[in-house]
């Protein structure tokens, strides 16, 4: 008798575990959705950055929704317009919205800057395809982006000495100008390639000429007179186009170097091939074309109507999947997704290993590339 | 203070001064005849010079279908194609120009609106269009192809004579002078300057004044698309964004030259030109705005009315 | 058309000095609980997409208030044309972001400090500026807001291009502290400098300053010979107004922690006065409605995103050609207050 009640409580208490536990996974089954919170400039002077980087993170999201997961990821686009004040209201927003549980982004590094104050309060994790100031993850810097802030691009204190070997490569007695464009990107970028130029070479002179300036004569006057047989620019492409078809038409025939804010197709379209043949780009951003499988590339133009992606397209795919990574491992909330990012190991798509060091970098720092313009379109070399 | 650079390339900064000058002072027309026509600051105007350039673009790769890394062309077609782009970006803006009369000033004129009421307008007109510009081109710079191939007349006293800067230098001077004589000689002309001396007389008179408004937006327009078309030619590429700048620059020459003073614009822009090339080779491209404004409060604390002076009760356009 | 500001101030009169208090009272109140009011059932429509709602309150839309009231002393009340107020809001910042990261000081303590730079750099605009025609005023104010910020774009103890980070945040003061996401006790302190800036403004109209401003606007060659001391009364009302934007800069500064030259541009300058404009030049009432409205709407409209710019240059522009003289004109007033002293 015993037994019999016994048995046949192992079979009611079995019986209702196992609906039990189909109950329970049946309502786990029901679509669950998390949301990923995007930002970077989609108006404004910027917008073209942000544009490009927001396809990269929308593609990344439609592979993983064409694998039919359980939970459905999607995305809350907040347009900082690359602008610390607009961040500054818009990352109280997105910080308070509870169902976010990671941001890709912010994209510039003053907007980046003035989010932290918000995101930190409410531990919101970070991972910026593009803010590469380097104080965000300085332990030694007044404000860093500790705990939350990572980043999956080198930051300047990679690109500098690595931008200044490579410009000033199988030059003879090498004599260097600077060239920065007074914005944060491009002074914090000319601040860390200065170090190494006086090092390694002559620097010849110096100046700053401020974004969205039209006429350079006067810089390649200054260049000329200064003998220099090297320009390095750190900068944007729309100006850096206009530098160099300056100094080309001004008759500098020496080598032209620049940073990854020149690295897009918009330098070689508008400066000419003529003018940017030969030009030494490095990058924290391979190219997306080249790491991307034929199919890859088939399905993103499919889906963006884009076909030669923009600036930080790999990056920030990277980014997009770190997260989408976590999700799948099942992470849903914000504490689980900060640990998740901190602990783990990531593949990025180019088959680099991603792991975050104590303040936000990748270990190992991430690897700098070597571009030059053939004919119009960049070629990548190697490492540089 | 790199003064060195002053020695060595001081031909070539003069040079290039007065070509940038003569950008502006075509732009500055367009703010100095509205404001001696109706005391009112055509604050728009930078962005009618915006989309001038994109104008020149759309008739250079739209219209005469050169690509953007075409050969650069010669001879007869090269001189159609530049006359061409030269006109339409004219009439683009000339045309736009008397639209953003219709629409920001026509009907507060006839209210009798404060003059700030006109500048917020004004400024309404200017965020439309470049906002409009800013998203039919997705922010991206916009190139033009270079079909006039670069090359140099030669070297002179280290200033280097390339034919886009004389070109620009010697279709400066004709249009400029062009638009004197219409001014001073012909009746369109002395109508303008007749509502700038003043309204009533001039209803008086029998002038119809909106069509003289009209005239001198669209006149102000033409010189602020020539501007747009040389700027196009000189540079090669343009962007939503570069209305802002160069504005400033016509504006300050406009205020320099004496505002409403035709003939004032023509040095105020010359010297404008010249000064921010020695000011960019000397203390850095940074300090440029700065030495500008500078100027050109210590300009007006001297000369309260620009260099020429206004000229208000005397012979003016 | 009704012109709701002279319906408002006739209602106005008609009421005794205890129901004019409690009525202030009832809509300071109510101000007050607007931080609430996106979370509060009937009122959430006010909601912000993306960004958030109690953020957007201080700013834009609560500073653009305090920096209009400024900017309605200089322009709207001694129609001084000023194209480039948002220096002083500038000079405020950078004030507390260099003080408050070298020296000890707190926010409170520096708040003088930023008030006295801001009038300093009025007074020295001023002096030189103020003998100029309005046109060329307003070009000179122009270049030098845009000085002020390129200056601090390219100095190293303004950061360059980086700017100033780690601004400290406020102490707390009579027990309400700042914390870093907690927006409604900045939106507070700026409500009380509003009240303290609209207290001061009505004390200066209706006395000699007022008066003196106002001749200056209606007719400046009239007023000199009237005895008016032109660049006395213009310097005047340039440095309070300068005053205002400097302490609103400091506040932003210590909300932000963080202030870049960026932050400062000529696109500041035009809004505020476009706000001053199209809620009414020279009169308060018009200045707060235009102000908030205008730095309101483009956070609101957030859901056409791209397009938004655009839709607010439209708005602008149907606005302007339709009340041309701002939601709420001053004119008439003036017209009835003769009436009833006949």
């Amino acid at each position: 008798m015993n037994k019999k009640i016994q048995r046949s409580l192992a079979v009611v208490s079995a019986a209702t575990l196992l609906f039990g536990v189909s109950a329970v996974s049946s309502a786990g089954a029901a679509q669950k959705t998390v949301y990923l919170a995007f930002q970077a400039p989609l108006t404004g002077a910027n917008a073209l950055t942000g544009q490009d980087e927001l396809t990269a993170a929308k593609f990344a999201l439609s592979e993983y929704n064409a694998t039919n997961p359980s939970v459905k990821v999607e995305l809350v686009i907040a347009d900082d317009q690359g602008l610390a004040e607009v961040a500054a209201v818009v990352a109280p927003g997105i910080a308070a919205n509870k169902k976010v549980i990671g941001l890709i982004g912010p994209a510039f590094s003053g907007a980046t800057q003035a989010s932290l104050p918000a995101y930190k309060a409410t531990g919101l994790p970070m991972i910026s395809m593009s803010a590469t100031r380097v104080s965000l993850t300085d332990k030694k810097a007044p404000v860093n982006g500790f705990p939350i802030f990572k980043r999956v691009v080198a930051n300047d204190k990679f690109q500098g000495p690595a931008l200044a070997r490579y410009a000033i490569k199988g030059v003879s007695s090498p004599s260097v100008y600077l060239v920065d464009d007074k914005t944060a990107y491009g002074k914090g970028l000319a601040d860390y390639t200065k170090p190494s130029i006086v090092r390694d070479a002559k620097i010849a002179g110096s100046d700053s000429v401020p974004e969205n300036t039209s006429d350079y004569t006067s810089v390649v006057a200054k260049v000329k007179a200064s003998g220099a047989n090297v320009v390095i620019y750190c900068g944007y492409a729309p100006d850096a186009a206009k530098f160099v078809k300056a100094l080309r038409d001004g008759g500098y025939t020496g080598i032209f170097a620049a940073g990854d804010g020149v690295l897009k197709a918009t330098f070689p379209n508008n400066a000419g091939n003529t003018a940017a043949e030969g030009a030494r780009l490095t990058a924290a951003d391979v190219p997306f074309e080249d790491v991307a499988t034929a199919a890859q590339m088939v399905a993103y133009t499919k889906l963006t109507g884009i076909k030669v992606p923009g600036s930080y397209v790999t990056s920030t795919y990277n980014a997009t999947n770190i997260f989408l990574t976590c999700i799948k491992q099942g992470v849903t909330t914000r504490p689980g997704m900060q640990n998740c990012i901190t602990a783990g190991s990531f593949k990025g798509i180019a088959g680099d290993t991603i792991k975050f060091d104590r303040y936000g970098d990748i270990i190992g720092g991430a690897a700098v590339g070597a571009f030059t313009i053939k004919a119009g379109k960049i070629v990548y070399l190697g490492v540089a | 203070m790199n003064l060195q650079v002053l020695e060595s390339q001081f031909w070539s900064l003069c040079l290039q001064g007065v070509a940038l000058g003569f950008i502006y002072v075509l732009i500055s027309l367009g703010y100095t005849m509205v404001y001696g026509v109706l005391r009112l600051i055509n604050f728009a105007n930078s962005e009618v010079f915006m989309v001038g350039t994109f104008a020149t673009v759309v008739a250079q790769v739209g219209i005469l279908q050169n690509e953007t890394n075409s050969q650069s062309l010669h001879g007869f077609r090269l001189i159609y194609t530049l006359t061409f782009a030269l006109i339409f970006s004219m009439l683009v803006c000339g045309f736009l120009g008397v639209l953003v009369e219709l629409v920001a000033y026509r009907r507060l004129r006839s209210l009798g609106a404060k003059p700030l009421g006109f500048l917020i307008s004004a400024i309404a007109v200017s965020i439309v269009l470049l906002e409009t510009i800013r998203i039919v081109t997705y922010s991206r710079p916009q190139t033009s192809p270079r079909l006039l191939d670069k090359w140099s007349f030669g070297e002179f006293a280290g200033a280097n004579f390339r034919i886009d800067t004389v070109m620009v230098i010697i279709s400066g001077i004709v249009i400029f002078f062009t638009l004197d004589r219409f001014v001073t000689k012909t009746r369109l002309g002395k109508a303008i300057r007749a509502v700038s001396m003043s309204e009533e007389i001039s209803k008086l008179m029998g002038i119809n004044l909106n069509r003289v408004v009209s005239l001198t937006f669209f006149i102000g327009g033409l010189t602020t698309g020539a501007a747009a078309f040389f700027y196009t030619t000189v540079y090669e590429t343009t962007q939503f964004n570069v209305g802002f700048n160069l504005g400033l620059a016509a504006f300050t020459t406009a205020v320099l030259g004496g505002i409403g003073n035709l003939r004032g614009a023509f040095y105020g822009g010359m010297f404008l030109g010249v000064l921010e090339q020695f000011a960019s080779a000397i203390l850095g491209s940074q300090w440029k705005s700065v030495t500008v404004f500078t100027v050109l409060v210590l300009v007006l604390l001297l000369k309260p009315n620009g260099i020429f002076g206004e000229a208000v009760q005397q012979t003016r356009t | 058309m009704i012109n709701l500001r002279d319906k408002g101030a006739s209602i106005w009169e008609n009421w005794s000095p205890p129901a004019r208090s409690s009525f202030v009272l009832i809509v300071i109140t109510l101000v007050a609980l607007l931080p609430y009011a996106g979370d509060f059932g009937p009122t959430s429509f006010l909601n912000t997409p993306i960004s958030s709602y109690q953020a957007v309150l201080v700013y834009p839309i609560a500073l653009f208030v305090l920096m209009g009231l400024g900017l309605n002393i200089v322009v709207g009340k001694s129609g001084l044309l000023d194209l480039g107020y948002v220096a002083f809001f500038a000079i405020g910042a950078y004030t507390m972001g260099i003080m408050g990261t070298m020296t000890s000081l707190n926010t409170w303590e520096i708040l003088p400090f930023g008030i006295f730079f801001a009038m300093l750099a009025g007074l020295l605009l001023g002096l030189p500026a103020l003998r100029l025609r309005g046109d060329y005023l307003a070009i000179v104010t122009l270049g030098f807001g845009e000085i002020v910020r390129i200056i601090a774009l390219n100095l190293q103890v303004t950061g360059g291009p980086n700017g100033v980070v780690g601004v400290p945040t406020p102490p707390p003061i009579l027990g309400q502290k700042f914390e870093l996401d907690d927006h409604k006790a900045y939106f507070w302190v700026i409500l009380i400098m509003i009240l303290l800036v609209i207290w001061m403004v009505r004390r200066f109209t209706v006395r000699r300053p007022g008066r003196a401003w106002e001749a200056i606007r209606q007719d400046e060659d009239v007023a000199a010979l009237m005895g008016v001391n032109l660049l006395v009364y213009k310097l005047w009302s340039f440095t309070i107004g300068a005053a205002v934007g400097g302490a609103g800069g400091v506040i932003y500064a210590s909300k932000t922690m963080f202030i870049a030259p960026d932050m400062f541009t000529f696109n500041t300058s035009i809004l505020v006065l476009a706000c001053v404009v199209f809620g009414g030049l020279g009169n308060i009432w018009g200045v707060i409605l235009g102000a908030s409205i205008l730095a309101y709407l483009p956070e609101r409209i957030r859901f056409i995103s791209n397009a938004r710019q655009l839709v607010f240059g439209l708005v602008l522009l149907v606005i302007m050609n339709v009340r041309p003289d701002g939601l709420l004109p001053r004119k008439k007033r003036e017209k009835i207050k003769q009436k009833e002293a006949k």
